[in-house]
């Protein structure tokens, strides 16, 4: 995990009052936090608590009723174009179209993000994700791993300061998730912040610098998993579904409520 | 691996020419590889020429600058109404259109690039069912009424994909789609044809001659039947510009790019 140091260089991605609703329905309620460069940045919640809404707002694919996000000093809603270059997207469902082979998929995403590829740089990147006997096979039929591997690969090919990542381990074995634990890492390495939704406590407190935890659209706390543990520990909530030491479990679900969401 | 956008800290705006370059090249092989939708789009209209150069289906069905009209017609529909619309929500239901549009091209470009192949596509094809119709049918056309048939295709294929692009706008399942697609195919058919012919009376008649399907084929059988310019034409270009424009507005106005 990377030493955290109080920064002085302008923030990555900073997030204030966002406000969204579909229809009627607030989704997102005046949240607001700041990622700062090189920081791996988790966003948790349970089911419908509006991590995805949050993202979308970020990609420019929701308008917010109120709130600014600003990317590097690109404001989003202004500036959507200038914004989107600078951030690499994995949706939840990442879907390519379905008639392309991989090799097509990988020159058309390069060429959106002004990314000039020959044919051979294209086919090495690919053997270097370890999908080089799938280069002329269409997206889905590759397996569940492979399909992750090559959306992170995309999301990534234009060397993005900020990177969304939407539930990136969701339905992964645990080789898999390591493996790709350890390209977050890589990734943060080469000078990109992350910003991920996970249900996983345990993929929070193993890559996340610092956590935000979310419900009914509203900020519930904010700080790094150790800091969380410490700040909660004692709250009634929290040791009231504890089993032994508090762990950021106990702190999420002592936090968000032990019913269940759909 | 090297990226043009080499300074991390500047908003760089990328190429818009090579975004663009991509998506055609890949909205074009899409569109290739989708072989029913291109197949159809021929081979219908073909199957149509064939079969009406025997006995006295031709003159059954108005002449030959009726039944190729129709052929043409049959392949534009096909092609843009049941080929693009489809394609166009199964691509929303499956995310593509998500995961393209959190790319920075521009929205316009990413639909542009498909209605550009699309229309490059219906061109090649209705060249190649004129010429097939006009050795089939023994019609001898000079070089601007080809010009002339193949301004009028691109403006048949604006006006059946302004009506898919409705199409997708207003409803949001992709089967759905299908199966409003099919039906509408039928009637829009059924309209022009029989409508038109005037065998359901005069007021069908009205409704026929200024549906898409009979607007355009008065287009096609003047241009075929080397007609002057008359009044009749000038209103069949004002029906199909005017649906030109409100299934437009209606496809941009209410098209969502996720289905949820």
């Amino acid at each position: 995990m990377r030493e955290m140091n109080e920064s002085v260089e302008p923030p990555v991605l900073e997030i204030s009052d966002l406000r969204v609703a579909y229809g009627s329905r607030t989704v997102v309620d005046g949240l607001a936090f700041r990622v700062d460069r090189g920081e791996i940045f988790g966003l948790l919640g349970p089911n419908g608590a509006g991590k995805t809404t949050t993202l979308s707002a970020l990609e420019g694919l929701v308008k917010p009723l109120s709130g600014r996000v600003v990317v590097n000093g690109v404001e989003v809603q202004r500036y959507p174009i200038e914004a989107k270059a600078l951030l690499g997207v994995q949706l939840q469902s990442s879907s390519f179209q379905a008639e392309l082979s991989i090799e097509q998929i990988v020159k058309l995403y390069a060429g959106l993000y002004g990314v000039r590829l020959s044919r051979a740089q294209i086919r090495e990147s690919i053997r270097t994700l370890g999908l080089g006997e799938e280069l002329g096979k269409r997206f889905k039929h590759l397996s569940g791993g492979q399909q992750q591997r090559l959306a992170l690969f995309i999301a990534t090919i234009h060397n993005p300061l900020l990177l969304l990542l939407d539930e990136p381990t969701a339905g992964l074995d645990p080789q898999s998730r390591r493996t790709l634990w350890k390209r977050i890492e890589k990734l943060r390495g080469d000078g990109s912040s992350i910003v991920l939704t996970t249900h996983s406590m345990e993929e929070a407190q193993a890559v996340c610098d610092r956590v935000a935890i979310i419900d009914h659209g509203k900020l519930l706390t904010l700080g790094t998993p150790a800091e969380l543990i410490n700040k909660h520990k004692d709250d009634p909530e929290v040791l009231a579904v504890a089993h032994g030491a508090v762990t950021l479990e106990d702190v999420f679900i002592g936090l968000t409520g032990d019913e269940i969401r759909d | 691996m090297r990226s043009v956008i080499d300074d991390r800290n500047s908003a760089a705006r990328p190429s818009l020419a090579l975004a663009m370059r991509s998506l055609l090249l890949a909205d074009s092989i899409v569109l290739l590889r989708s072989r029913v939708s291109v197949v159809l789009s021929i081979l219908l209209p073909i199957v149509v020429l064939v079969v009406t150069t025997f006995g006295k289906a031709q003159s059954r069905l108005g002449g030959s600058d009726l039944v190729i009209g129709l052929a043409l017609i049959l392949g534009l529909l096909t092609s843009c109404l049941l080929g693009y619309s489809l394609t166009l929500a199964h691509d929303r239901e499956m995310g593509v259109l998500q995961r393209l549009r959190v790319t920075p091209a521009p929205t316009w470009m990413i639909m542009t690039s498909r209605l550009v192949v699309q229309v490059a596509t219906n061109l090649i094809a209705s060249a190649i069912v004129m010429i097939v119709g006009t050795i089939l049918h023994g019609l001898s056309l000079n070089a601007g009424q080809y010009a002339l048939i193949l301004a009028i295709a691109v403006l048949g294929a604006a006006m059946f994909l302004a009506i898919g692009q409705a199409l997708v706008g207003v409803v949001k399942s992709s089967t759905a789609i299908n199966a409003i697609g099919r039906v509408l195919f039928v009637i829009l058919l059924l309209l022009g044809l029989l409508g038109g012919s005037g065998i359901l009376g005069d007021t069908m008649k009205t409704i026929g001659d200024w549906s898409p399907v009979g607007a355009l084929m008065a287009f096609f059988s003047s241009v075929l039947s080397q007609a002057t310019w008359s009044a009749q034409d000038g209103y069949s270009l004002l029906a199909c510009l005017g649906y030109i424009v409100v299934f437009s507005f209606i496809g941009i106005r209410w098209f969502r790019w996720d289905a949820q």
